[in-house]
């Protein structure tokens, strides 16, 4: 197969414009340099599932079934994109869209920062600046001025047909928008950023996301209290059986105050960590229990699920769940809320929120890893870092690092209390997405997870097996330290898929975690290296 | 025919002005949108309390914006073999900008014989800087693939654009003004002062055409890259820290933003309301 033109995304038909091969991915180091498939979509969905891009399904699209379907299809389309171009329906982002589509000078230097583009073997579909070309193509022909005869004078071709539709929403799929791109672009062209407004488009306009995202993701959560599912009954269970849990751990019953009102601080953890890694949420409880902080946790609905999917693809859902933040700290009078360990959610309480609350919802908002390092760095509880002899190294969740810039607390506190860290490269704000971003570690529909293994976690696999290749014994235990819930779910399948801790004793967890097993008051270790 | 050179070269100032101020108007008012800033290193969120503490200062701000656009530092950083070329095309443009100035303030104040005699060396130097620097990128985009992906046709003929007006340049001051400073500074003068209109209707071949293509660059420098890239708004990228506090200009701006109107079809949207409204009802959804 030639090299893949922007205008091939218009080509009529089913004809993928890539196929997926290992031959052609990055190498991984031995034993995990096997060569691994993804698997093709089964006959019936073929037939009736859009998947022209790369044979990969993250959205599931159904085919229409006619000509006018199509054609509304892509007149939707059309209504979208000028819609993400005017100042009412798009004031949220238009000024670093418009800059995005405008300022790129095509000097690729974007591409060898993106991990998919690198770990599949610079496919050019995968290129970052790919979709922002298509986007710019389609918005010169279709929605300027004298755009068709420019665009020919230009020699910029594309054809707005439903084919390019059906792509163009499945490639904006296939990025992470880990921005490590725009971080590299000279020119602070945001290529992830129009991964993003053409997702947005989708979704706001044609309705089309993935569910994961929307039916399970953001409606659940504003109608049943979180996106997994979990209702506050079934929340409040949750945290007695990890008082539970506490108290045999550390021989004392400590109290996970729910709701408690005019408490200092409102701490909100991902819904996640309930249910698949408790141990995090019971590592803050035992922290905060010996700082002597007064705290809560919400029970009302969203209160006790700090994720915010609106931030991958839509900005109505974004705002609703800021502002369903915003209120349940109000309601409970607290002084702040303070974000755990959940890369997204400080991105978007912290920063993205910060322009659409007002008046007396713009509560103080501040992340729980400042609080942490002062807590181990200045002593104000006994650590032993002996404790934490094992080898340790440290994810930088993209959210967290590059789009919050929290780079420090997090290092200062390893270096501390584990004799054994080493650093991954690159690392900082240069570190590689975990390949779980913008939704991938919960979007599990079809054959997307094959992909996510193989292409978009290639690179996090090979800097975790990197960052340990020094350490001698096979057995020895390497913990993978992520301060994120999302990453953490990424990384539990990632190291499963290549059957890591088997093969290479690789485990992975929070911060909190290795913050109390370092603590001298337990009397036995608080990790128990059992896989969640 | 001498005329038209007259008419397109004031012409196309005129237009490129106009132009110019219609563009920067479009980025001017571009609506206050979310932030999305992104860091190259520790940011103010590492502190506890961090709404008290204040922004980064202005003029930090503006030394660094200064150092990138001088030095191209994100180039040289992140793209080496395209930074040589570039920084040599830059720095020979900022050098001429600053040689043209000379020029025309020399033309204008002082007697043309007591004018710096280094003057001309000047305008060679930062000529040939900007020559090698602009036709080792336009080879580069030539012989370097990745370097001509996306790269719309027309860009190739913009750089060969450039690489005449340099040369033209170059080679009426050596051959028609005969390296003579006194006579190119009279000629500027009489171009600035619109003293000699025998000498603006009937221009010589060479200066004429260098300022014809002068011109066709003036045409199209307001619809490149270079003018927004002047305004670099990227900045919010980088550093849009301002927390919005209660009672201010940014909380003001926000409000006006929820009382737009929003027209975005999917059911879940509920549109036909301000923004205000729609992000506050989570009803049925
Ligand atoms: S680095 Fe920036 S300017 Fe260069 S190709 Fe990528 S997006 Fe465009
Ligand atoms: S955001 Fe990340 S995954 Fe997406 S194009 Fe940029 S570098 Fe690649």
């Amino acid at each position: 197969m030639g090299k893949t033109k922007v205008s091939d995304i218009s080509r009529a038909g089913d004809e993928q414009l890539l196929e997926l091969t290992s031959l052609d991915w990055m190498t991984l180091p031995c034993p995990s340099d096997q060569p691994l498939s993804i698997r093709p979509l089964p006959d019936e969905q073929r037939s009736q599932i859009e998947h022209s891009l790369d044979g990969i399904s993250a959205l599931g699209i159904p085919k229409p079934t006619s000509k006018g379907e199509e054609d509304g299809l892509v007149q939707s389309f059309l209504n979208g994109l000028r819609k993400l171009l005017s100042h009412d329906d798009n004031w949220t982002f238009w000024q670093p869209l418009v800059y995005s589509l405008e300022s790129c000078v095509k000097c690729q230097t974007c591409s060898d920062a993106c991990p998919i583009y690198l770990s599949s073997g610079k496919q050019e579909i995968y290129r970052p600046t790919y979709r922002g070309e298509v986007l710019r193509r389609i918005i010169n022909k279709y929605i300027k001025k004298g755009g068709r005869i420019s665009s020919k004078l230009k020699g910029e071709e594309i054809d707005l047909n439903w084919p390019t539709v059906a792509r163009l929403a499945e490639l904006a799929y296939r990025c992470t928008l880990c921005r490590r791109c725009a971080q590299w672009c000279p020119l602070g062209v945001d290529n992830a950023l129009i991964s993003r407004e053409i997702r947005k488009l989708f979704s706001q306009e044609l309705g089309i996301a993935p569910k994961e995202l929307h039916d399970f993701g953001t409606i659940q959560q504003l109608s049943k209290g979180s996106s997994t599912g979990m209702t506050p009954v079934a929340f409040r269970d949750s945290i007695e059986f990890m008082e539970e849990e506490i108290e045999e751990i550390t021989g004392r019953r400590i109290e996970i105050p729910i709701d408690k009102e005019g408490a200092d601080i409102l701490l909100l953890h991902n819904a996640g960590e309930f249910l698949s890694w408790p141990d995090n949420t019971e590592a803050f409880a035992i922290i905060f229990d010996a700082l002597g902080i007064s705290w809560t946790l919400s029970s009302d609905l969203a209160g006790y699920d700090s994720v915010n999917y609106g931030v991958w693809y839509d900005d109505v859902q974004l705002a609703r769940i800021v502002l369903t933040h915003a209120e349940v700290a109000n309601k409970l009078k607290v002084q702040k809320i303070l974000i755990g360990e959940c890369g997204h959610a400080h991105k978007t309480l912290l920063v993205i929120a910060d322009r659409i609350l007002t008046g007396e919802l713009n509560i103080p908002r501040e992340s729980a890893l400042p609080l942490l390092e002062d807590a181990v760095c200045n002593g104000r509880i006994k650590l032993d870092p002996s404790r934490n002899d094992f080898p340790v190294t440290l994810h930088d969740p993209c959210n967290l690092v590059r789009l919050t810039g929290i780079v420090e607390p997090q290092r200062r506190i390893v270096r501390k209390i584990c004799p054994q860290f080493r650093e991954m490269e690159p690392h900082g704000v240069e570190n590689y997405c975990c390949g779980g971003g913008s939704g991938f570690a919960i979007m599990s529909s079809r054959n997307f997870p094959d992909w996510k293994m193989t292409v978009s976690g290639r690179m996090k696999f090979k800097q975790v097996l990197d960052a340990f290749q020094d350490v001698g014994d096979p057995e020895a235990e390497r913990y993978v330290c992520a301060p994120c819930s999302n990453c953490k779910g990424q990384l539990r399948d990632l190291l499963s898929y290549y059957q890591a801790r088997e093969k290479h004793s690789v485990f992975y967890g929070g911060l909190a975690e290795l913050i109390v097993n370092a603590m001298v008051d337990l009397e036995q270790p608080f990790i128990q290296w059992e896989w969640h | 025919m001498s005329g038209i050179v007259l008419f397109f070269f004031y012409g196309s100032i005129l237009i490129c002005i106009i132009a110019s101020v219609v563009r920067m108007t479009k980025y001017a008012r571009a609506p206050l949108h979310l932030r999305w800033e992104l860091y190259r290193g520790s940011s103010v969120y590492e502190l506890t309390d961090w709404w008290d503490r204040s922004p980064p200062r202005f003029g930090e701000k503006l030394r660094v914006v200064i150092l990138d656009i001088l030095f191209l530092r994100e180039f040289y950083h992140r793209n080496r073999s395209l930074w040589y070329f570039l920084f040599l095309f830059h720095i020979g443009l900022y050098l001429l900008f600053l040689w043209h100035l000379w020029l025309l303030i020399t033309a204008v104040t002082l007697p043309f014989e007591s004018a710096w005699t280094g003057g001309l060396a000047f305008g060679h130097v930062a000529t040939l800087l900007s020559l090698i620097g602009g036709s080792g990128i336009l080879i580069k985009r030539i012989v370097d693939k990745e370097l001509s992906v996306h790269y719309p046709r027309i860009h190739y003929l913009k750089w060969v654009l450039i690489l005449l007006i340099l040369l033209g340049g170059f080679l009426a001051v050596v051959f028609h003004f005969d390296s003579n400073l006194p006579e190119l500074l009279g000629y500027v003068k009489a171009q600035v002062t619109f003293q000699d209109m025998e000498l603006k209707l009937h221009p010589a071949l060479a200066p004429a055409s260098h300022v014809f293509f002068v011109s066709f660059w003036l045409l199209y420098l307001p619809f490149s890259h270079v003018l927004q890239i002047s305004f670099r708004y990227y900045q919010h990228l980088r550093w849009d820290d301002v927390p919005n506090r209660q009672g201010s200009t940014i909380e003001r701006k926000v409000k006006g933003h929820l009382d737009r109107p929003i027209s975005w079809a999917a059911p879940h949207i509920k549109s036909g309301k301000r923004w205000g409204e729609v992000i506050g009802d989570t009803e049925d959804l």
